[in-house]
């Protein structure tokens, strides 16, 4: 895309990501307040609200967690303005204790929470099945599959949430969040910001006891009349076909169905859902009346498939739903083309002509050569460092080590294969806790800076409260890395990034809470980092070692912009005596070797120049490139 | 917008490439000529090095985001390995246009260095493995042609200049060329330009062999 489809005040065409789409929407509903704290696939909404902030006027920030944006866009609600959030999935289990309550008590400005699932696992930690907050918390959700239903689902959400005031989910799955298509935009037009007063705007917003029985009641009120207003949505669209099968399918299992219908050359009646919670119930009985057979095709829970179900047995009708329950689709996996084809051909007992598992045989087969390219730190990246310095620490050691949510995450992989656990944002600390009362072991945990303020808080407040014998390492990278170097509260100020107006200072923070023994480290001083992390090992008690250096990409980044050269580092080929020790647990990408003599080599276009790899040579043969000749010159 | 002839390709190479770069021209090159066009794009996460693709499909009727195994006309590879690893998307006889720069991930030089080994995967055993496919495979050394259009980091453009070349792409090279013009920064556009026509020009040496290209 360019952001020019986003900004653009004239309606037109622009070539977009779904994501992008969303924003577009909500620019052009007039949005005022967004909040966010990044995660995949939602990060580029985040990402685009923040480059496109300069040319509005709606207030933008980066919250510390989910549930704090979630709770500043219902504050600018609660004023009377229209405000949006997006986060993942497991983004929503952190917002949704304010989540659950925003919908007894109902909203002001048309607020609207975008939820992305994320089937595969894809840069989650499980196929969570955001759809059933809808019913759960009795709130309305649309669902979009493609850009430009995106855009139109987001405006007409702030119709919806104001019209019933209701918060309004878009829940999406990384298929449709980072799917790029062409969308037809509408005009900007926008009431210039002006605050409003409690007196004119405000009304009471408790939910507890008697009230919440009474709010509850509402609520149900309110979800009736959304499932009556919904029967005409035209977010909810019936293909006719031909005879008595039809398919039900929502968000991007929709577009999978159609295309596999058209190869399986079928052409059965499908009814796509568009309002996914409360179900126009009317609308599919009317759809499922004349039909014999009807599949659900959705991915993760046969949530349509059971409501299906559910309707068709209360209305009398002898219909065969067939889905996950039938045992022909998966409640695991993303699906795609030949999954859907497969699925709708062995539930109707049709003949295939594609055969999708050959290709895929016949791929595995050629494929076997390959080797893997799992993600690894970049070039430069401090985490590197840090691990090499811990690996030595713990030499001789019976530790445990509980890793947590970021880039550091990915010690689980090879060449580290280094991890006892990970579980959840800030879990780390809990777990820890847990562990140092039942094992003999040094328990060390590790968050990352926007951890640090998203979730460790309250498990470090608890560790220091109970003296847990725990040391958690810290690493100050000063963004918010592995979603796209986001900024975040411990971010420094200098870096022409629109962000918030104070720095907060982690080692303050730890100070503040009573944390005794505070160890601060620059990353990339490897080896002499060794001893203090063994230090803070010994300590008895909570300890803290604070790893601090820019995450690489952001770093260069920042420098690019300065003007600062990046100079590269290089081997001196003749003096290296190829032991390796800059490849060998260390896979940084710039450093590999020559074939014809095994010599290690660094790719200049490739290298950062952070020179961790020249420290941990044995022979001191790494130098940046042009350093030593100019040494040569010098002594001349 | 009329009945379109479809042409489905899966972009692939390594994080840092500048693979959503190339997908975004194309895509505007599209947009900007009335042809329907949809992405399905794996981000993967924010570190570079990783293994990138998107799916990129032009004109025709499909509305997945995700090209059927065995369905695409085309793999772009910006690294050689990610055409094989992305190879089950490919129709028999599809066309394969690669660059000749492998990058070895730092896996396979961390065991091949713990075992004393030098037998790295080459581009001609990676060729060898296509071959079972298609035979419509295009190698390109577009970190040459960059540093001939003055900036090594204009590979993509080179690709996206090589596959304007071909007679069954929906969008003209016109079109491919303002696609580029709209993503790439002002002060790198003379330097991609030079080096979509170097890659435009290049196509006709081996890939117009191949395959059907439009006349020059
Ligand atoms: C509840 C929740 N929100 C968001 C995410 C997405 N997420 C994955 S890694 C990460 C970055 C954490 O940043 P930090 O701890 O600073 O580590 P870095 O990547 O910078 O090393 C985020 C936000 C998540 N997995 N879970």
């Amino acid at each position: 895309m360019t952001l020019d489809s986003v900004i653009n005040t004239e309606p037109g065409k622009g070539f977009v990501m779904c994501n992008e789409a969303m924003v577009r929407g909500a620019i052009e509903a007039d949005v005022k307040v967004v909040s966010f704290y990044p995660g995949a696939p939602t990060s580029e909404i985040l990402d685009t609200f923040n480059s496109a902030q300069k040319y509005f006027d709606y207030k933008f920030s980066v919250a510390t967690n989910e549930k704090v944006a979630l709770e500043t866009v219902a504050g600018a609600s609660m004023g009377g303005f229209r405000a949006l959030t997006a986060m993942k999935s497991v983004g929503l289990n952190v917002a949704s204790d304010a989540f659950f309550s925003l919908g007894y008590t109902g909203i002001k400005g048309g607020l609207v929470l975008v939820v992305a699932d994320d089937p595969h696992c894809h840069s989650s930690q499980s196929e969570e099945d955001g759809r059933l907050f809808g019913p759960n918390a009795y709130i309305p959700m649309l669902e979009p599959s493609n850009p430009a239903e995106s855009r139109e689902m987001v405006k007409a959400a702030f119709e919806i949430s104001e019209k019933y005031g209701t918060i309004v989910l878009i829940r999406t799955t990384t298929r449709v969040n980072h799917q790029s298509g062409i969308i037809t935009t509408g005009p900007i037009e926008r009431k210039p910001f002006e605050k409003s007063q409690w007196a004119e705007v405000g009304k009471p917003y408790f939910t507890v006891g008697e009230i919440a029985r009474q709010n509850k009641l509402n609520l149900l009120k309110k979800v009736k009349a959304m499932g009556e207003d919904f029967e005409s949505s035209t977010f909810n669209i019936v293909t006719p076909g031909e005879g008595d099968v039809g398919i039900v399918a929502s968000g991007v299992s929709y577009c999978y169905a159609v295309d596999a219908c058209k190869k399986l050359g079928i052409k059965p009646h499908i009814l796509k859902l568009g309002t996914t919670y409360p179900l126009p119930r009317k609308k599919i009985i009317e759809f499922l009346k004349p039909l014999k057979i009807v599949t659900a095709v959705e991915e993760l829970s046969p949530y349509l498939e059971h409501n299906l179900k559910t309707i068709a047995k209360d209305t009398g009708l002898e219909l065969t739903v067939f889905g996950k329950d039938s045992g022909h689709f998966s409640e695991a996996e993303e699906y795609n083309v030949p999954i859907v084809y497969k699925g709708i051909a062995s539930a109707l007992e049709l003949k295939t002509t594609k055969d999708y598992e050959s290709v895929l045989e016949r791929a595995a087969g050629l494929k076997s050569i390959l080797p893997e390219r799992i993600p690894v730190f970049c070039a430069g990246c401090p985490h590197r460092a840090t691990f090499w310095a811990l690996k030595q620490a713990i030499r001789g050691r019976k530790i445990v080590f509980n890793n947590d949510i970021g880039c550091y995450s990915m010690a689980f992989f090879p060449p580290l294969n280094f991890s006892d656990s990970m579980l959840a944002m800030g879990a780390s600390l809990g777990v820890s806790a847990g562990m140092s009362q039942v094992l003999k072991d040094d328990i060390i945990c590790m968050v990352g800076d926007s951890t640090f303020f998203h979730a460790a808080l309250p498990g470090l407040v608890n560790a220091v409260y109970h003296d847990r014998n725990i040391t958690l390492f810290v690493l100050d990278n000063e963004v918010t890395a592995m979603t796209g170097q986001q900024t975040h509260p411990g971010t420094p100020q200098d870096r022409g990034m629109p962000q918030g107006k104070k720095k907060i200072i982690i080692e303050d923070v730890c100070k503040g809470i009573g944390v005794e023994n505070i160890t601060i480290l620059d990353s990339y001083d490897v080896k002499n980092n060794v001893k203090p992390i063994k230090e803070a090992l010994d300590h008895k008690g909570p300890s803290v070692v604070i790893s601090r250096r820019s995450c690489a990409l952001h770093g260069d980044r920042i420098k690019r912009r300065n003007k600062i050269p990046i100079v590269p580092n290089e081997v001196d080929k003749n003096a290296c005596k190829k032991p390796h020790t800059c490849i060998r647990d260390f896979h940084c990408p710039a450093i590999t070797f020559d074939t014809d003599d095994r010599a290690s080599h660094i790719k200049s276009d490739i290298c950062d120049g952070c020179g961790v790899c020249a420290k941990i040579c044995p022979f001191g043969v790494i130098h940046p490139v042009g350093s030593e000749s100019k040494t040569e010159e010098v002594e001349k | 917008m009329s009945e379109q002839k479809s042409f489905d390709i899966v972009l692939t190479g390594v994080g840092g490439q500048g693979i959503v770069m190339l997908s975004n021209a194309l895509g505007n090159a599209c947009a900007n000529a009335d042809i329907r066009v949809l992405t399905g794009e794996l981000h993967g996460l924010s570190q570079r090095s990783g293994t990138v693709y998107i799916h990129l499909r032009m004109g025709g009727e499909s509305i997945s985001p995700l090209i059927p195994y065995g369905e695409a006309d085309a793999i772009l590879a910006m690294e050689p390995m990610e055409s094989l690893r992305y190879i089950e998307f490919l129709k028999d006889e599809g066309i394969i246009i690669l660059n000749k720069r492998v990058i070895n991930p730092p896996l396979e030089i961390a065991e091949l260095s713990k075992e004393k080994r030098t037998d790295f995967v080459t581009f001609e055993n990676i060729v060898e493995k296509l071959k079972v496919v298609t035979p419509n495979i295009a190698p390109i050394d577009a970190l040459a042609l960059a540093m001939e259009a003055g900036n090594p980091r204009t590979e993509n453009a080179v690709f996206i200049g090589a596959m304007s070349a071909l007679a069954n792409l929906p969008p003209s090279v016109e079109d491919m060329k303002i696609g580029l013009e709209t993503v790439v920064p002002k002060k790198a556009l003379e330097q991609n330009i030079k080096a979509f026509e170097l890659g435009y020009k290049t196509a006709y040496d081996g890939l117009c062999d191949l395959v059907q290209c439009r006349e020059l």
